[in-house]
């Protein structure tokens, strides 16, 4: 518990974690003053939007789930593969790497603790995504009950209840990339090279999964389960792709943070 | 625990008297066939490498390296740039991994028991790196907790010892380079550590900054703390340590008291006017390997009881002698460069 106490308030001594959170509280905004005065709405489901977004107009709790449609496939990923590349690629660049490992604390947990909070910087993220879109929305469109993919509404705070377990669901599916740039972190001593090396992967996950001809992988790709979140939003809620969605997260969280436990280690520290 | 057969004896006489700061313990271990090769006995030794040898690829960087650091010891590690002295602290920090042998500090085997063995020490390696957005006590405490509850009382402590009191706080981003070198030395101090390892720690300070530190180093030792003191710098381990250890290549050198890594001579200096005639002579009093010649001077080796023989015979080949002088003790220094040429010309054959 101390080790995580320690690296989370490494994290908030740095300027760019209050970037990367404002960033995620201003988006919402953006979003809805953008679709008031443009008075067009958001793509219509025949465009390739999701059907509820027809009805943004009509209630701001929809802003919410905008804001994560529009975030999923690459800012989230952005700020999940920073991150993750913080962890130990980050601290040997900067050096402090070596002053860390020569206090008496175990490898293996210290990059346990600092995996968690690189998660817990996005659990935060998304937290105040979510309050953003709430006061966005609400300011402007007003929070109302919800009408579902499936045609019935539902309360208000079950609505809440559904955007909740969505957040969640992307939660876990950005710490499969926060798992990725930190096994890419263990294998180089630059930040930057781990932040490319784990969103390239990510972009060629969401270019092959959008072939038809490599619809064989697309069990395998972590990015094409990353909008299952949607189904929380049936009634009743479609578990079975959820389901495969996570257990293909977690088997990507396990090996990359397998990966990432025994390169480092193992791992000469010449920074 | 044999002793490094390539190692140079530093002194093949009996085991090295006691002096004044050193460790009374230390004692040559090594077999009668060996080289000589001082070393602390088993009650005293705190830190110590058994055949530490890494290769980064085709480069050996340490090479079989057995060192033993006493108790109470200021311990010199003396070596040119590249002789992998970083190396090894890296190794004994657990940083870097051996490609085979271990160290040892206390009880505990590095890499294998690196936690245990790091409750025990200190130090830096390289330039000390910090969280430069942080203030130093922050830093002092958030490092030093790891190493289990700190006070902050016991901050203000190595702060004050280390003359940053009045900075602490500040943030370490606006920090000289001497700044952080002390900041290093309180990080390494915090909890107390029997040992402490600094790399090169007056390197990039003004003189009152080396002064300083030095002065620290010595207090430390006076207080009874163990501190493995890397340098290039042989004039401040002549200063600083009683013992120390050279290393050239990442082999070792020599490793003794400094008082006897620091080896007296009887040879006398003589300047006159006629050099080329008083080397003719005194080679024929002396044969032609006890006569050197050393920039102006022709340096006898000879006892004083030779002086006024040949000073007889200068003065009858009628070569005016300008000094006769006795040869300035041989220093750290000449002694170093004499040790690592000798390796060179061993490995040139």
């Amino acid at each position: 518990m101390s080790h995580i106490r320690r690296e989370f308030s490494k994290i908030l001594f740095l300027r760019r974690t209050y970037f990367g959170w404002a960033g995620l509280f201003l988006i919402p905004f953006l979003i809805t003053v953008a679709l008031r005065l443009s008075g067009e709405g958001p793509p219509p489901a025949e465009q390739g939007g999701p059907e509820f977004f027809d009805l943004i107009a009509n209630n701001g709790l929809l802003v919410a789930v905008a804001s994560l449609f529009a975030l999923v496939t690459f800012l989230l990923p952005l700020l999940a593969s920073m991150a993750g590349s913080q962890t130990i690629a980050g601290e040997a660049e900067a050096g402090t790497l070596r002053t860390v490992l020569m206090q008496p604390v175990h490898r293996g947990v210290l990059l346990l603790a600092k995996w968690f909070v690189a998660n817990l910087y996005i659990a935060i993220g998304l937290v105040i995504l979510a309050i953003g879109s709430l006061i966005a929305g609400g300011a402007i469109y007003g929070l109302k009950p919800l009408t579902l993919l499936t045609g019935q509404t539902v309360s208000v705070g079950e609505s809440i209840w559904l955007i909740f377990l969505a957040y969640a669901f992307v939660l876990v599916g950005m710490a499969t990339v926060v798992s990725l740039a930190v096994a890419f972190s263990t294998l180089t001593n630059s930040s930057l090279t781990a932040v490319g090396a784990a969103l390239v992967l990510v972009i060629i996950m969401l270019v092959l999964g959008s072939l038809s001809v490599f619809d064989f992988l697309q069990p395998y790709l972590f990015t094409s389960h990353f909008a299952a979140w949607v189904n929380f939003f049936r009634d009743p809620i479609d578990w079975d792709p959820i389901r495969d969605a996570l257990i293909n997260f977690v088997v990507w969280i396990v090996g990359m943070t397998g990966i990432a436990w025994y390169v480092f280690r193992r791992k000469d520290i010449l920074s | 625990m044999s002793a490094d057969p390539e190692a140079t004896t530093v002194q093949e006489a009996a085991a090295p008297a006691a002096t004044p700061g050193s460790s009374p313990a230390v004692g040559p271990t090594a077999g009668p066939a060996g080289p000589l090769h001082d070393r602390c006995s088993d009650e005293t030794v705190v830190l110590s490498t058994h055949g530490l040898t890494k290769d980064f690829k085709r480069l050996r960087a340490v090479d079989n390296l057995d060192l033993s650091v006493c108790r109470g010891d200021v311990f010199g590690f003396l070596g040119p740039n590249g002789a992998g002295k970083t190396t090894t602290i890296r190794l004994i920090f657990g940083l870097i991994y051996p490609t085979s042998g271990h160290a040892q500090v206390v009880d505990h085997r590095v890499p294998e028991q690196r936690q245990q063995a790091l409750r025990h020490m200190g130090g830096f390696v390289d330039d000390p790196v910090f969280y430069g957005n942080m203030t130093a006590r922050r830093n002092l405490r958030m490092l030093g907790r790891m190493n289990g509850f700190v006070t902050e009382e016991r901050i203000t402590e190595v702060l004050e010892m280390v003359g940053l009191s009045e900075r602490g706080g500040s943030k370490v981003g606006g920090y000289s380079h001497g700044m952080r070198q002390r900041l290093g030395i309180a990080l390494a101090l915090i909890h107390g550590p029997e040992l402490i390892i600094l790399d090169e720690p007056t390197s990039g300070l003004d003189p009152q900054g080396m002064k300083d530190v030095r002065e620290l180093i010595r207090e430390l030792g006076r207080q009874g703390t163990t501190v493995f003191l890397s340098s290039h710098l042989l004039h401040e381990v002549e200063l600083v340590c009683n013992r120390a250890a050279i290393v050239r290549k990442g082999r070792l050198v020599a490793q003794g008291p400094v008082s006897q890594l620091h080896p007296t001579s009887n040879a006398v200096k003589v300047l006159t006017r006629n050099q080329g005639k008083a080397l003719e002579v005194l080679r024929g009093l002396l044969g032609p390997t006890g006569v050197k010649e050393d920039e102006e001077y022709l340096v006898v080796e000879a006892g004083e009881e030779l002086v006024p023989e040949m000073v007889r015979r200068l003065v009858a080949d009628q070569v005016d002698i300008l000094a006769v002088v006795p040869a300035i003790e041989q220093g750290l220094e000449d002694m170093f460069l004499e040790l690592t040429a000798r390796e060179e010309e061993e490995e040139r054959r």
